[in-house]
């Protein structure tokens, strides 16, 4: 008989840790055994004492903890039914599929090139030597059609050059005269404990982790291009690097950048992002980034970059709030944005100004030579 | 066994056991608290605490240490904690000298390495220590882990599921009493998911009223009742506030002891100016206190 009712207990428990589960707790394997083992210790009759035991066997965060006691509470309900089918009523976050503008579909195909047919006569094509400096300096929304292949060729160029320096510099700043007596201790031995040869320590150099937001909606248009250039381009000295495209949505494309042949990567970039709206929410894509992929990819070595303009039209409190959140858990939060290059313009947008309090280094995007200058900050 | 009763034995009995024995040492915990500690002496597995700073994380392995009557071997974390400073490190300075000093004699290089390199030399940090008690389970305390980086989370991870640590010159420690390991987090980042997995959990959050007045009596037992009421219906009423740091229980005592201590019965606007540091940790938190208006939260507080 007793035997009978431990049994009964133990596919009840079981039954319990596959509810939690329908309902985003994750109770695993080990989890369930846990709370298993923990049962056979105490009283299963004190039903608060049983529900204490579930809780500090099966919940490991803050969230969850507080999600148990109603489910306890449904499931173990003395009157109710026991539900027995795990029934998901989990719902995905919910793509909108908003097929009235199709923006991001030509974004990476087209380029600039589309629609600056208007700043044509402003400059015209030199090549050489001088060419690279002047091209160095120009606006990306003022590119002349032409110049177009030169530049991305010059970029490419250019910002592969930079993360190979940054790659240099670390292990050589890194070289330190500690001495490291365990090793040194360790080779003399056999010389009776002279210290003849010195071991030297330094520190390890730090990978840093790369996360980057680039924000591709309508009013980055001109820039897109470029900056997801910039984000291939910085794979070759960071190993670890995530990159997201976002405007209403967050999707990852870290997967597609990590190709040696560039222009299949942008076609297939831009199949991803295809059929979004124009607007821009940067609250609520990175309130998805934090959620999806905070926990998993943001910490201290990481540094964060977002590309955007802030033009948002979401709510601004909304993004301080989450980029308060990120910035406490990385290293460091850039935000780039082009029309720091215009002159004049102050970060007056809500958006922006909502979310510089959280922002560690604001810098301009706009042309080749401020993408340049970012060295120093990573 | 020396001893013919097993004192934890009787400690532990039962969670509410175990309960009204926190209380004897001061300690009030509710009784879902008491059952994760209670677990972690039944199934022996790591109890990882999270919770605001201030609401006696950090003493619930001081307690239980006392409790037990073992000692309690604690580990602060930090960025960069190594195994030299979390584990173990030769003692350099006296390896040299016996180099030295074995100069003369007729050993073998094995045996002279197997000198140097044996227990005397050895520094035991509070990890290696915990595995090293001799008599009974001592409590280890990893005292805010979020702080340190994740490779010592990893390393950590291997130490709780095996109890065993390898120094290359001696060979592998096993443990020989497992300790009961409480584990502390502020939650400034996330703890891997392999690390909380293994470890039992428990969210403090602040007391309720009832609660707060208790550990109120239990730790200042000479303050007058009308005072710690105020004071912790005070600190209750800040807690809503939105500040970059609300206030904890140990907030709440520092407050009712500096207030007594002024030589006042009761609170007032003046008293709560006097004592501000106490209760807001920073400029802007004070300034957030008093845009609140002290008069109001203070009329919620007495009235």
């Amino acid at each position: 008989m007793r035997q009978e009712h431990a049994e009964q207990l133990a596919a009840s428990i079981v039954d319990f840790c596959r509810f939690l589960r329908t309902h985003g707790l994750p109770a695993g394997m080990r989890q369930t055994m846990t709370a298993l083992e923990a049962a056979k210790t105490i009283d299963v009759q004190n039903r608060h004492l049983f529900a204490s035991t579930l809780q500090t066997t099966l919940c490991s965060t803050m969230e969850e903890w507080e999600q148990f006691p109603p489910l306890f509470q449904t499931f173990w309900a003395e009157s109710q039914p026991r539900p027995r089918s795990a029934s998901g009523e989990y719902k995905g976050p919910a793509r909108g599929e908003s097929p009235e503008q199709k923006e991001g579909a030509s974004l990476f195909l087209d380029g600039p090139g589309n629609q600056t047919g208007s700043a044509q006569g402003n400059t015209k094509a030199v090549y050489g030597a001088s060419a690279q400096e002047r091209l160095k300096k120009v606006d990306f929304s003022h590119l002349p059609c032409e110049d177009l292949a030169l530049l991305e060729e010059i970029s490419l160029r250019l910002l592969r050059r930079m993360s190979q320096r940054l790659s240099r510099r670390l292990t050589i700043s890194h070289r330190t005269t500690r001495i490291d007596l365990r090793r040194s201790i360790r080779r003399n031995l056999t010389r009776g404990g002279e210290p003849f040869v010195l071991a030297y320590k330094g520190k390890k150099p730090r990978k840093n982790k790369l996360v980057i937001l680039l924000d591709i909606s309508g009013s980055m248009n001109f820039y897109s291009l470029f900056l997801v250039r910039f984000a291939y381009a910085l794979q070759a000295r960071f190993q670890r690097v995530h990159t997201f495209l976002f405007s209403t949505h967050v999707v990852e494309v870290s997967d597609l950048l990590r190709t040696r042949y560039l222009p299949e990567a942008l076609r297939k970039l831009s199949q991803r992002a295809a059929g979004w709206s124009g607007g821009t929410r940067i609250g609520e894509s990175l309130r998805q980034f934090n959620q999806a992929y905070g926990r998993k990819l943001l910490s201290r070595d990481t540094i964060f970059i977002i590309l955007s303009d802030g033009w948002d039209t979401g709510e601004p409190e909304l993004l301080a709030a989450q980029l308060r959140k990120t910035n406490a858990r990385v290293q460091k939060v850039l935000w780039l944005n082009p029309l720091l290059g215009l002159k004049g313009y102050e970060p007056l947008t809500r958006g922006m100004a909502a979310a510089l309090p959280y922002v560690d280094v604001f810098a301009p995007a706009h042309n080749l030579e401020s993408l340049l200058a970012l060295e120093r900050h990573l | 066994m020396m001893s013919p009763v097993k004192p934890e034995d009787d400690a532990v009995r039962d969670p509410d056991a175990l309960m009204r024995n926190f209380e004897r040492l001061g300690y009030i915990a509710d009784r879902s608290l008491a059952t994760s500690i209670f677990l972690i002496t039944k199934l022996r597995k790591p109890l990882l605490i999270e919770g605001h700073a201030g609401l006696g994380k950090t003493e619930v392995a001081k307690v239980l240490a006392s409790m037990l009557g073992t000692e309690l071997i604690r580990l602060q974390c930090y960025e960069g904690l190594d195994t030299s400073s979390s584990v173990y490190e030769w003692n350099y300075q006296k390896q040299l000298l016996a180099i030295k000093i074995q100069e003369g004699v007729a050993q073998t290089v094995e045996e002279k390495e197997r000198y140097i390199f044996s227990r005397e030399f050895l520094l035991e940090r509070p990890l290696l220590k915990s595995i090293l008690a001799q008599e009974a389970s001592p409590v280890l305390l990893i005292d805010e882990i979020d702080r340190a980086d994740e490779a010592f989370e990893a390393f950590l991870l291997e130490l709780l599921s095996d109890f065993q640590i390898s120094i290359p010159e001696m060979g592998t420690i096993q443990a020989r009493h497992i300790p009961y390991v409480i584990l502390t987090s502020n939650r400034t980042r996330e703890l891997s998911d392999a690390l909380k997995r293994r470890c039992l959990y428990h969210w403090i959050d602040y007391p309720t009223f009832e609660k707060e007045m208790r550990i109120v009596r239990t730790r200042l037992p000479d303050i007058e009742e009308e005072l710690s009421k105020q004071s912790v219906r005070f600190v209750q009423a800040v807690r809503k506030l939105d500040l970059e740091k609300p206030p904890g229980v140990a907030e709440t005592l520092d407050c009712v002891q500096a207030v007594a201590l002024l030589g006042k019965h009761r609170l007032s606007a003046d008293v709560i100016e006097e004592t501000m540091g106490c209760l807001a940790k920073s400029m802007e938190d004070g300034a957030r206190v008093r845009a609140a208006g002290i008069d109001q939260l203070l009329s919620q507080a007495t009235g």
